[in-house]
């Protein structure tokens, strides 16, 4: 294999990126830090669909649109979020997220 | 070994913008001060675009460094000032929590990988993608015929409007009729 970057130099780039988010999400415990994880796999998972769409079918522009619905779900994704996140300070004086679990059965 | 200059040139911006992104998304994670996590998220977010234009789709680089950069980095520093974490020292994670994590991160990197190296794929990449990348992306968005992407575009506004209300609901702070100073506080 070449070190000229290929399909599998990109994918296991992005693949690199969303485990490192996987172990965010895991072991984060302020939800804002839970939440910079969930964006860097949404990131890396636009990724994976632009090199799909380059190497698999440069002429199309799915994966390019994809990406652009992916941005616009994560900006609402992370304007709730934050809401979220404000409301719970103000109702506890904490986001540590070991912390909330009154719904736990 | 890297044929032309072109490749070499390539091959040496993808290794070194990959080494960035991977080393500030590793900050992102571990970092105990949330702030530096969101400007590390911000640099892991900018080689992103990076890549995009390695991958020669600069429209889409743009829509990355103004959205997410610009809109979301942002809101995520906001959230930290809001909820003051800013001063605040995260903890390390327990060993119990980081070696869930580490198993959790790793067995889907072992699995996603040797997918990878199981699966051969089509290399089409003689075909460039469209000079006026803006223009046909804007050209497939507003499409009302098959393959038209204006269902998905206009579903896309509808729920930017409503996370955009919703979000102003959940934070706002209700302030009852006969409520105490401490609401008031709250409110401003």
């Amino acid at each position: 294999m070449s070190l000229v970057p290929g399909i599998y130099h990109w994918l296991a780039l992005s693949t690199l990126l969303f485990s490192i988010g996987v172990y965010g999400v895991l072991t984060r415990k302020n939800a804002v830090g839970v939440l910079m994880s969930v964006e860097l796999m949404l990131n890396s998972a636009a990724f994976n669909f632009l090199v799909f769409n380059r190497y698999s079918s440069p002429a199309l522009l799915e994966g390019a649109l994809m990406v652009i619905f992916i941005v616009a779900v994560a900006a609402a994704e992370a304007v709730v979020a934050m809401a979220i996140f404000v409301a719970m300070y103000r109702s506890r004086k904490t986001i540590d997220v070991t912390q909330v679990n009154e719904m736990k059965g | 070994m890297p044929a032309t200059t072109a490749e070499l040139i390539q091959t040496i911006v993808f290794y070194g913008l990959a080494l960035v992104a991977l080393l500030s998304a590793f900050v992102v994670v571990t970092s105990r001060r949330v702030l530096r996590s969101a400007v590390a998220l911000a640099v892991t977010l900018v080689t992103s675009a990076g890549f995009y234009v390695l991958l020669s789709y600069d429209f889409i680089a743009g829509i990355q460094i103004l959205v997410y950069v610009g809109g979301i980095v942002i809101l995520i520093v906001y959230a930290v000032m809001l909820t003051s974490s800013l001063e605040l020292l995260e903890d390390h994670p327990s060993p119990k929590r980081q070696a869930l994590g580490i198993v959790g991160a790793l067995a889907f990197l072992v699995v996603t990988l040797s997918a990878l190296l199981l699966t051969v794929f089509p290399d089409r990449t003689a075909t460039a993608p469209p000079d006026n990348l803006a223009v046909e992306i804007g050209r497939r968005l507003l499409d009302t015929g098959a393959g038209g992407f204006v269902l998905p575009f206009e579903i896309i506004s509808l729920l930017l409007l409503s996370a955009v209300i919703g979000a102003i609901v959940i934070a706002r702070s209700y302030r009852k009729p006969d409520s105490d100073e401490s609401s008031t506080e709250a409110a401003s």
